[in-house]
């Protein structure tokens, strides 16, 4: 009966519907797709795809281009195009769970802040307020130093740095959409809470978090690898894209395949996720013309 | 708009507040013993431990022990380097002014270059505009350190008699170490310089289509009378509150660019702090790099508020 | 036609509006005359191409979009439409000037509106610094602002709105154009303003001998105003007429329509 109801006050209503530009936007958001597809099953498949060990030495050290090393050899002769492929996996693994982690506290505090409102929107918003005044990679620099360079360590670091920017991204269409109409009249005709966070405020905020979600994957690259490329990112053995660039400074004037070839992973994987961002936004038509 | 200020400064003092005691805890919370970090690789004896441990205050309560680390940093008192055993503010101020002199000339470069951008995609639109905004969004996916390796490469592989890579203390030579700041700044520059960028553009393509811009043109006014008093002068608020904004992200990459170019700023000390576990040093240095950005947000803030009590009232 | 001699002489004006989504023909051929001195007022609902028509003359084409032009049109010796954009500029704000309907948007916010008159005056009189500043004062104390000198630098949300409007048409007025466009005037401001600011209009346009183009959607406004009136509706002129004639004997429908929605000519019209 009261699903009857709500079904058409829902209705009355609708909500404003997204028209798919057939232009630059889905243009973007298609290439995005295709960058994301070849990031992932590279990364997924990186053992099978990867031409050697990418922990095996050998003599040939530093090598320029060839049939056999695409990309040359590092300076104990590993093969950079592997590398380069399996250390994908951790930079990417450790930036996939930290921003789902970072996405989850982000809407639990933005809804909860938004949507109770009064003291507890005042104590969250505070108190992220003073996370947000840290420069995001100085902290996380700080956090990692303090608790030790390790794969859980870093993700952990991440998401707390990134939660902040989350919640206030999840926040602000809360607070807009609990003042819209049909959100008041589910209110009105005794709708639980719960039911009405899930089945009404929810789906409005999608739109701006997949956006933020997209732009927060790129800044995590960015902040892993500039993490292992300061020695503080996950450790060795395993091939990670800044710590590779790190290494190769030393000898980057004999081999420069070895800066140039993880620079372009890293280069390559944040663009992937700002173009999806920017195709995004465009086609969901967030935040109109920016 | 003198509330304005005064609100503004007990909210800075408030966060302030808040940002010495993440400092604070983030040391305290540390695995293992803060003592045996601050002994080093020494080994010494259980007595001695208890002796520095009572020194350094940390039998007392923590809420204590914050409030006189606090007490003492207002006075300037940042503590002991484990490492030098010198006070942490004597070693960090010139290092800091490295920094800061590095942050300035970056932030002059993205502004020149963002603000230059962004006129031109947003006045000559078309192709301009796309050129522009594809270039954005590339020069966003290459991270500074990555900038500042291949800057570093390019430079060793093409020109190395440069001598553009080295650092000269400002009063041994001041026009060197201008010069050897520029490509690290630049580094520095290129990712805020989007966001500067793209901000110009909304705030330009805002102002033209505002009602006085039209009454401009029918004035018959120049253009470049149109762009700079028109155009500028209101889109300018945004630009400078963005820039502001961006300190954040220019204290953090200084961390980076100063390793890769061996700049002795704040950044390469924080870097050379964490490897030898000093920790009063990188208490210090969070602290201090986080307080800049709280007092220039609340500037850009106060800007802000003005220019639009100046617009809106 | 009845001018002998008109300053602006406009035949056969077509606008397209070019923007990204769509193609609107807005005016759809134009003709008409205004004489030296003399005060024509443009009639029709909203988008029935007037202001477009306005703009067409000024060449002013919002940012943005573009405006393709057809027709001639005819002022004072020159042809304005096959102009260069520089030599059009000379025209704008000197020959021609133009007050717009908001005057709440349409002051920079940012310079004071003394300085917002002086540009002009520099730009085309070649007054500047101190007799630059005298002409602003005398200008701002014509258009009946108190304390001119003080108020000169004040900034624009200093005023109230229809003081704003007069600081438009003291800048519109500044460089004694022929012919002033007057594109809704008094639409957004409060009924007894809208009546002063008429009154300021028609005193200036008396004391100066130039024409004046008034664009409303009022018949209320036009009334004691103007001489003659043009009707438009969808992008043409459906009626052109005395003020007189239109009032007492209109011929279109459309006309018709719209005086009977002004409730009492006598009450809106105002006495000059």
């Amino acid at each position: 009966m009261s699903d009857a109801a709500i079904f058409s006050l829902a209705g009355a209503e609708p909500a404003p519907r997204r028209r798919l530009r057939p232009t630059a936007g889905r243009l973007l958001l298609g290439l995005g797709l295709v960058m994301l597809t070849i990031l992932v099953l590279i990364t997924l498949l990186a053992p099978l795809v990867a031409p050697f060990d990418p922990s095996a030495t050998s003599p040939q050290s530093l090598e320029g281009s060839s049939s056999q090393h695409w990309l040359g050899t590092d300076a104990i002769g590993r093969d950079v195009l592997s590398r380069i492929i399996v250390g994908g996996r951790t930079t990417l693994f450790i930036t996939f769970t930290a921003v789902s982690l970072a996405l989850l506290a982000g809407l639990v505090l933005g809804l909860l802040s938004g949507y109770v409102g009064g003291w507890v929107d005042e104590v969250i918003m505070r108190i992220l307020d003073v996370i947000f005044a840290f420069p995001v990679f100085l902290l996380a620099i700080a956090v990692v130093a303090a608790l030790g360079p390790t794969v859980p360590n870093l993700i952990l670091t991440i998401a707390i740095v990134y939660t902040p920017a989350m919640s206030r991204v999840v926040r602000g269409p809360v607070l807009s959409v609990k003042k819209w109409d049909h959100v008041e009249a589910a209110r009105s005709i005794g709708m639980s809470e719960w039911r009405i966070v899930t089945r009404h405020v929810l789906p409005m905020v999608v739109s701006p978090i997949v956006v933020a979600t997209s732009l927060t994957l790129a800044q995590t690259i960015f902040t892993v690898t500039a993490l292992s490329f300061l020695g503080l990112g996950p450790p060795p053995p395993d091939p990670n894209w800044g710590g590779m660039l790190a290494d190769a400074r030393q000898f980057m004037e004999l081999a420069p395949l070895t800066v140039v070839g993880p620079a372009a992973a890293i280069v390559f994987a944040t663009l992937t996720f700002i173009v999806l961002a920017n195709g995004l936004r465009e086609v969901l038509d967030v935040g109109s013309e920016r | 708009m003198k509330r304005v200020i005064l609100v503004r400064s007990m909210w800075m003092a408030a966060i302030l507040l808040g940002v010495s005691f993440v400092s604070f805890m983030l040391m305290r919370a540390l695995p293992g013993d803060f003592v045996l970090a601050a002994a080093g690789a020494q080994m010494l004896q259980p007595e001695v431990l208890e002796a520095m441990r009572r020194d350094l205050g940390l039998n007392q309560p923590l809420i204590e022990q914050y409030l006189s680390w606090l007490g003492a940093v207002l006075k300037g008192d940042f503590g002991t380097s484990f490492v030098t055993h010198q006070p942490v503010l004597h070693e960090l101020w010139p290092r800091f002014l490295v920094t800061l002199e590095l942050a300035l000339i970056a932030a002059f470069i993205a502004l020149v270059m963002g603000v230059s951008t962004g006129l031109v995609s947003a006045r000559l639109r078309g192709a301009a505009d796309w050129i522009v905004r594809l270039y954005n969004g590339f020069i966003l996916a290459v991270p500074n350190f990555v900038v500042g390796t291949l800057i570093v490469l390019l430079v060793g592989l093409y020109f190395p008699e440069l001598a553009v890579l080295s650092y000269t203390p400002f009063l041994e030579d001041p026009l060197g170490n201008i010069a050897g700041m520029i490509l690290p700044a630049f580094a520095l520059a290129l990712a805020i310089s989007v966001t500067i960028s793209e901000n110009t553009r909304a705030a330009v393509l805002e102002v033209s289509n505002q009602d006085f811009v039209m009454v401009a043109r029918a004035k018959g006014l120049l253009p470049r009378t149109i762009l700079w008093n028109y155009l500028m002068r209101n889109a300018l608020t945004p630009i400078i509150t963005v820039t502001g904004l961006q300190v954040a992200t220019l204290l953090g990459g200084s961390i980076v660019i100063e390793t890769i170019f061996a700049i002795p700023g704040m950044g390469q000390y924080l870097f050379d702090s964490i490897t030898s576990r000093d920790y009063p040093v990188i208490q210090a240095i969070v602290l201090v790099a986080a307080a800049c950005v709280v007092f220039i947000n609340t500037l850009a803030d106060i800007a802000y508020a003005t220019a639009d009590a100046r617009v809106e009232a | 036609m009845t001018a002998s001699d008109p300053i602006l002489s406009v035949r056969d004006l077509t606008a397209r509006i070019v923007s990204r989504k769509q193609i609107v023909d807005a005016v759809k051929g134009v003709s008409f005359d205004i004489a030296r001195g003399e005060a024509v007022g443009f009639v029709g609902e909203s988008g029935c191409g007037k202001s477009v028509t306005a703009r067409a003359i000024m060449r002013l084409a919002p940012e943005g979009t573009r405006v393709e032009l057809g027709g001639s049109v005819h002022f004072d010796g020159q042809e304005l439409l096959p102009m260069s954009e520089a030599a059009m500029r000379d025209v704008r704000g000197r020959r021609i000037a133009m007050v717009f309907q908001d005057p709440m948007t349409s002051l920079n916010p940012v310079i004071t509106v003394g300085a917002q008159i002086d540009d002009i005056l520099r730009r085309h009189t070649g007054l500047s610094g101190r007799a630059a500043r005298a002409r602003t004062v005398e200008l701002l104390d014509q258009v009946g602002i108190p304390a001119p000198a003080q108020r000169a630098d004040d900034y624009p949300h200093q005023f109230s709105g229809g003081m704003r409007q007069r600081v438009l048409i003291a800048i519109a007025i500044s460089c004694d154009p022929d012919l002033l466009i007057a594109d809704e005037p008094t639409t957004a401001l409060d009924v007894t303003v809208q009546a002063q600011i008429l009154r300021l209009l028609l005193r200036l346009r008396e004391e100066r001998g130039m024409s004046l183009m008034l664009i409303t959607h009022d018949f209320g406004v036009v009334a004691g105003m103007v001489e003659r009136v043009n009707v438009m509706y969808g992008g043409r002129i459906v009626e052109a007429a005395s003020v007189d004639d239109i009032f007492r004997a209109p011929t279109h429908d459309y006309t018709r329509a719209l005086l009977a929605a002004v409730p009492r000519l006598d009450r809106h019209g105002v006495a000059p």
